[in-house]
């Protein structure tokens, strides 16, 4: 499953993987910016408008139309945040079209529909539809006040943005409601001509006869003449652990905690034992805080622990009865302490380990998954093999985890409960 | 074995073992991962039973759910260290119908699957063990209680249906769970999990006949008598219990589920083509190539999660079309005229055509998926209706067929609206 990477126009390169391990193709387009206040928001509202209409497709029903006479394409646009990074998707998959009545044809329509309506959106030509940005800059307010419907998610992101209020990091990666009612139809258009001209553009291939693929991306794809350079991500420390509560008419309560692991991607000594002691602390049904908080103790249903690679973030979430959030807190931070003092059995390390190579392994049975594993190398200006990350992680000793385990922080606590009588978040603690 | 091609050109082989258990055997080349899932036709319907020769059981809610949890204790912990070993991972999930057991692994599948048979057929359960298991289902319906999808949608089921246990939460209530016993447990257990009333699939880069010899010699030996079971179900009125139901949640916008009960009368092929011919007709109305949805977005009275969906099986059938939305009464009203227009003769062959090609591609597309594939074996299995000839049962349907399904099956002195409102925030 590699990939070979040519650079079609500057700044603009297209890795090709091909296979016919599936039945499929896919591809997907990653345009990278940095993740700004305002900005944020301005590319959020773009996967909404670009589904709205194109020039040979000016309606979402025409759009629609094109995808079933396609058997059933997916075309798709979303934005994503990795480290202070905030990346434009598109995306492409339809069925392998050998199995298919009318074959490489449908494919040449296909790649020729998603390209035009990524690229090419309906409108005068410097600016969207003023109908369809009106209606869509309400959707995009919709969906961030909607984050509050699934409470786990919005507990995590509550989590960030308190801790990283100073950091470009805590941005949500979809904006902030503060900046819509000044979002200007054709400042955002530039922002998007912007993102196409000069933004750094990765377009990941994978399925059969690519070369085909590739000589009509290229014909598609016109000239560019720079390439911006993105600024590095910002580091932070912790001066001293805060803690913060939210109340809501809830049943259950969120806790969520964030650490500062003070180590990161490039971090070669560090940043694989990192994985490893992540995965001994929550990443599994077999972990310290599972085991602990749910099996033993039963004081929930879901807990367990997560990484953010490039920030160099761990947190830890779980859902609990409001009445037991003392006795939760205390057995998370023994699982913790266990970890930095060598409590590790060689059990533990041993199925951490394959339980976290196994399912990086996995992720290469899916075209989804054998592109997106690269997003972090894409974001860190290093690519690694599946053969080297699985190397690095079987290297990974006892002490090793110790050690990462030792250099992590707690930043802050966050928990969302019910309490009936207050709204918003307080610091309750300085 | 039998042997059966699937659209994607692959073999399925498919054996009913000398026990009754019935396996499903779908080999990928070149894949690095094997999913392997036991499941068995019991899920939270199946609340009152009688085998022969005994009185009829009458067990609390959520039963198949709790069970489901404690079937992975052992005497010394849990099995999910045993899986870890093999860097695999294990679950389980239970729906009305079915409960299944799965594991997906790179490394010593053979070992995982054995596993997973021994396990499903150990159960441990002590008053204890029981007991400490009540806070982490609390906990998780907790969970539920707080999610709008989750709430809307039970809430709909339970004003839909008058008597039957479909208007029942799959895991229960608090103090149905709360009232479990172990001996409830064992009753259940010891009924439905035997071979006879059970599927395995396995889907990965495996050897079919292997893999089938392995099943025959690790396969618990089963020498007690299998029974046969019979369901009870209460007679359901065919109206709804309640037309229109509001309530309050902590929500962004307020949510409208419209529902539609329908006579469960379909079996086997029919049953399958009628769900082909509603999958077309619920994508008329809220597919995002309809006009419907066109008009519904510009009067902004949707969002992308607008969706329609036909449920059923041969003992429910229901249909459910919902969205959030700023305005619940305005997109009522608005959808009224829309499907009864569409009942009007307004069912066009050219977008059933379009339709087609999309379920057709979709289809084919589903076979990507390991979980998906080898979990509708099983409950197409289960449910009796024949998934092989899904292609050739949409290449008959016509706009004709769309038509007058919709024309009957959305009748409205059967529908029932439940609408979820923000809760009002006092400052």
């Amino acid at each position: 499953m590699k990939f070979t990477e040519r650079e079609l126009t500057k700044g603009v390169r297209l890795h090709l993987c091909e296979t016919d391990k599936f039945k499929s193709l896919t591809c997907k387009v990653f345009i990278q910016q940095e993740l700004k206040d305002r900005d944020a928001t301005s590319t959020a509202l773009l996967p909404l408008l670009l589904r709205r209409g194109s020039e040979r497709f000016p309606s979402t029903l025409q759009i629609a139309r094109e995808l079933e006479d396609l058997y059933a394409a997916e075309f798709g646009a979303d934005v994503l945040k990795i480290g202070e990074r905030q990346i434009l998707e598109f995306y492409l998959q339809m069925v392998e079209p050998s199995l298919l009545p009318q074959g490489e044809e449908l494919l040449e329509r296909g790649l020729r529909s998603f390209w035009e309506i990524f690229t090419k959106p309906q409108g005068p030509g410097n600016r969207f539809v003023d109908s369809y940005f009106e209606q869509e800059k309400s959707t995009l307010e919709q969906d961030i006040k909607g984050l509050v419907n699934d409470k786990r998610s919005y507990a995590q992101v509550r989590l960030i943005a308190l801790m990283c209020a100073e950091e470009p990091y805590g941005i949500y990666k979809y904006g902030d409601l503060k900046d819509l009612p000044g979002l200007k139809n054709q400042d955002v258009f530039a922002h998007y001509q912007k993102l196409l001209r000069e933004h750094p553009i990765d377009i990941f291939c994978v399925g059969q006869n690519l070369e085909g693929v590739a000589r009509l991306l290229s014909s598609l794809i016109p000239p560019r003449q720079e390439t911006v350079e993105l600024a590095p991500k910002t580091q932070s420390t912790v001066a001293e652990a805060r803690y913060f509560e939210e109340t809501m008419d809830v049943n259950q309560a969120i806790l969520v905690l964030g650490y500062r692991t003070n180590c990161s991607y490039h971090d070669d000594d560090y940043y694989y034992a990192l994985l490893v002691a992540n995965g001994i602390l929550g990443g599994f049904a077999h972990s310290k805080l599972f085991v602990n908080v749910r099996e033993k103790a039963s004081l929930a249903y879901f807990v367990g622990s997560g990484l953010e690679g490039s920030k160099g973030l761990l947190t830890i979430t779980a859902g609990i009865s409001p009445d037991q959030e003392e006795q939760a807190l205390a057995i998370i931070a023994e699982q913790v302490k266990a970890l930095q003092s060598g409590d590790i059995t060689s059990e533990e390390l041993e199925q951490t380990k394959r339980g976290i190579t196994g399912a990086m392994t996995t992720i290469t049975d899916s075209p989804a998954g054998v592109i997106d594993r690269n997003l972090l190398g894409l974001v860190e200006g290093e690519y690694r093999s599946l053969d080297q990350v699985v190397e690095a992680i079987w290297k990974v000793t006892h002490d090793d985890c110790v050690r990462v385990m030792q250099k992590i922080q707690l930043d802050t606590t966050y928990v969302l409960k019910s309490d009936g009588s207050k709204e918003g978040a307080e610091d309750a603690t300085n | 074995m039998q042997q059966t091609k699937i659209p994607t050109k692959e073999t399925l082989y498919c054996k009913e073992l000398s026990n009754g258990l019935t396996c499903f055997i779908l080999p990928k080349k070149g894949f690095l991962r094997t999913y392997g899932v036991l499941s068995t036709n019991y899920g939270s319907l199946d609340s009152r039973f009688q085998v022969p020769g005994a009185e009829i059981v009458d067990v609390p809610a959520g039963i198949a759910h709790f069970l489901e949890h404690k079937l992975f204790e052992e005497e010394h912990g849990n099995v999910f260290g045993r899986f870890a070993q093999w860097g695999a991972s294990v679950n389980a999930f239970t729906s009305y119908t079915q409960t299944s057991y799965l594991f997906s692994t790179t490394e010593n599948w053979q070992d995982c699957l054995t596993l997973l048979m021994e396990f499903v057929h150990s159960p441990y359960l002590t008053e204890e063990n029981v007991e400490k298991e009540k806070g982490i289902i609390v906990q998780e319906l907790q969970m539920y209680a707080d999610h709008p999808g989750h709430r809307i949608y039970t809430l709909l089921l339970e004003n839909m249906y008058h008597e039957h246990p479909i208007r029942l939460d799959i895991g229960g209530t608090v103090e149905s769970v709360m009232n479990t016993t172990v001996e409830d447990l064992l009753r259940c257990y010891h009924t439905f999990y035997q071979p006879g009333n059970m599927a395995l699939a396995i889907v990965g880069d495996v050897d079919p006949v292997e893999s089938l010899s392995l099943i025959e010699e690790k396969y618990p030996s089963w020498d007690k008598e299998q029974v046969q079971i019979e369901r009870l179900y209460p007679s359901e009125p065919a109206d709804v219990r309640n037309a229109w139901v509001e309530e309050t949640l902590q929500i962004s916008q307020p949510r409208y589920l419209l529902g539609f009960k329908h006579e469960p009368v379909w079996q086997g092929v029919d049953l399958l083509r009628q769900q082909i011919i509603m999958s077309l007709g619920m994508r008329l109305i809220a597919g995002r190539s309809s006009t419907s949805y066109g008009e519904l977005y510009e009067a902004d009275l949707i969002t992308d999660s607008f969706g329609a969906s036909f449920n059923a099986d041969p003992r429910y059938a229901y249909s459910v079309i919902g969205s959030e939305t700023r305005d619940p009464e305005a997109l009522h009203a608005k959808l009224t005229t829309i499907i009864d227009g569409l009942k009007k003769n307004q069912v066009a062959e050219t977008d059933v055509e379009r339709l087609k090609r999309h379920i057709y591609g979709s289809h084919l597309a589903s076979y990507e998926s390991f979980e998906y594939t080898a979990n509708r074996f099983i409950s197409h299995h289960f449910r009796g209706t024949p998934y092989h000839n899904y292609l050739d049962l949409l290449a008959s349907v016509t706009a004709a067929d769309v038509q007058q399904a919709l024309i009957e099956q959305l009748n409205w002195d059967r529908s029932t609206i439940t609408i979820l409102r923000p809760v009002d925030i006092h400052d």
